[in-house]
């Protein structure tokens, strides 16, 4: 493995895991809370739309897929005030219709796209110099609001009413946290792909929300979690030359149904 | 200066053939305990939530003189419910921070230690909020709202989900807190009885505001009747009276 290290390509894989560890796994605590786990696969989702755009017309599938994460996004709350109809009914029209328009939009380009399988399923290992710096970017911007307006946050999503009494602005607290959380899943799609995205978000809080006794153990356990996951997960595909990104996941899930076992076992 | 000011307050939900709230008018003086009374689906936690600003609505609020937006530091509120997943690892200590997180670590340390002492949380402080019971859980939210001493104190059927008992200490506290901090209090309630011994004030709403006035006046059979219907059995205990 140490020599593996040597190897650039590892490297940025290594670094790029391990930020996106991290960051999933924190807004992935919010997801939890906030029980919106549909979220996170509706707008990983719909970025294929973006991905598909970015390639049509030759620009950064990522960066493009991000406008429209972004974009799809910040209008969510502003409509779900406007319409009254539930997030999750929006979504539930968010994913079908921008996946929809990301496969007509696929059909349109011409040959063979080894690249498109990549996104579906992620390719860690492949992870070039722009995508790092896309991922560390976002990584900041995460990591600058949370530490900035964690405990509003977590206000806002544990008791809006009483947050916004005690002057928190709730709309734009959640307005910020629905795009940070399209930033981090598209950032995450190189990890797992688009179709296992949702997986970075969810699994780690849930197994750490089996374990936690506070929020702040919860807050500390899922980014351990969510980082021994991705970087498990790089080592076994490495070993067994297994694809990158299912490997994770699986590693992730077998960790939870470890920890579930062992609760049921200590309870029994 | 009225602690609370409401003109002509409505509420109108979309697609509602009529409004939820219609035209509510009404003032408090610093210190009284006003107990809003009606059937279910009257309006009360909307008239509530109307007045905190936290539902849309037509009129004019003012809270000491201020509008209700500028004057959300004077208000504590305690809503009915709180909706939140019991697997949840949240503790009450947890709780009681969200709303001192702008506060210096000494002043919040000190209020924490008032709110433990005063509504007797210390035993269940740590405890995940899923494992305390509805009586705990209140106490709880009524220290939270108290934790930056508000003028205004805003409850929404606070004896919900509390048994008897707890319901008495829960009044028995907030009876102590307004003599002891010169609060004002808006409750929605509807236990006539508690009704009958705490308020000083009673607000009759079925949408519109029926009636406003002391217990022993507003709390006829007549206004009962008018409010709740024929089948609402009221039995009315004087102090010292057998029954």
């Amino acid at each position: 493995m140490i020599e593996a290290l040597s190897h650039p390509f590892m490297q940025r894989a290594l670094l790029s895991g391990v930020l996106v560890g991290i960051m999933t796994s924190l807004l992935g605590v919010l997801v939890v809370l906030r029980r919106s786990a549909f979220f996170g696969d509706a707008i990983a989702h719909a970025s294929l739309a973006g991905v598909a755009l970015g390639l049509l017309l030759g620009w950064h599938p990522l960066l493009t897929a991000a406008g429209v994460g972004v974009g799809i996004s910040a209008s969510l709350h502003a409509i779900e005030r406007h319409t009254r109809l539930a997030l999750d009914t929006l979504l539930g029209f968010v994913l079908p219709f921008f996946m929809a328009i990301g496969v007509i939009l696929l059909s349109l380009l011409p040959g063979y796209q080894p690249e498109l399988v990549s996104f579906l399923f992620g390719s860690i290992l492949t992870v070039s110099r722009t995508t790092l710096a896309l991922v560390a970017a976002i990584f900041v911007v995460v990591l600058g609001f949370l530490a900035r307006f964690y405990r509003q946050l977590v206000f806002a999503t544990f008791d809006e009413d009483a947050a916004q009494l005690s002057g928190v602005h709730v709309a734009a607290m959640l307005t910020g946290y629905h795009i940070l959380l399209a930033l981090v899943v598209i950032a995450s799609i190189r990890t797992v792909g688009v179709i296992l995205v949702n997986a970075l978000l969810i699994i780690p809080a849930a197994t750490a929300k089996l374990l936690a006794r506070s929020l702040t153990h919860l807050f500390v356990l899922t980014p351990l979690l969510g980082t021994v996951s991705i970087v498990g997960g790089m080592v076994a595909s490495y070993y067994l030359n297994w694809p990158s990104g299912p490997t994770i996941v699986v590693l992730s899930g077998l960790l939870f149904l470890a920890v579930g076992a062992w609760r049921w076992l200590c309870r029994g | 200066m009225y602690a609370l000011e409401v003109e002509h307050l409505t509420v109108r939900f979309p697609g509602a053939e009529r409004p939820a709230v219609e035209d509510v008018s009404f003032s408090l003086a610093p210190g009284q305990i006003a107990m809003v009374i009606g059937p279910n689906g009257s309006g009360k936690t909307t008239l509530l939530r109307a007045i905190l600003a936290l539902q849309p609505a037509t009129g004019t609020v003012r809270v000491f003189g201020l509008p209700v937006r500028q004057a959300y530091p004077l208000i504590g509120y305690v809503p009915q419910h709180l909706r939140f997943d019991p697997s949840l690892p949240m503790t009450g200590r947890e709780v009681l921070h969200m709303p001192l997180a702008a506060m210096p670590r000494a002043a919040r340390q000190a209020r924490l230690a008032w709110a433990a002492a005063t509504f007797g949380l210390s035993d269940f402080l740590e405890q995940p909020l899923g494992t305390l019971s509805g009586g705990q859980l209140k106490r709880l939210l009524l220290a939270r709202a108290l934790l930056h001493s508000p003028k205004l104190l805003v409850l929404d059927e606070p004896e919900a989900g509390v048994d008897i008992s707890g319901e008495y200490t829960l009044y028995q506290l907030l009876e102590r807190l307004v003599e002891e901090q010169q609060l004002t209090v808006l409750v929605s309630s509807h236990e006539l009885n508690i009704v009958l011994h705490v308020a000083t004030q009673v607000l009759c709403l079925n949408r519109r505001l029926l009636g406003m006035g002391p217990p022993m006046q507003v709390l006829t059979p007549q206004a009962l009747f008018q409010l709740y219907g024929p089948t609402v059995a009221f039995y009315r205990h004087q102090h010292g009276e057998s029954p």
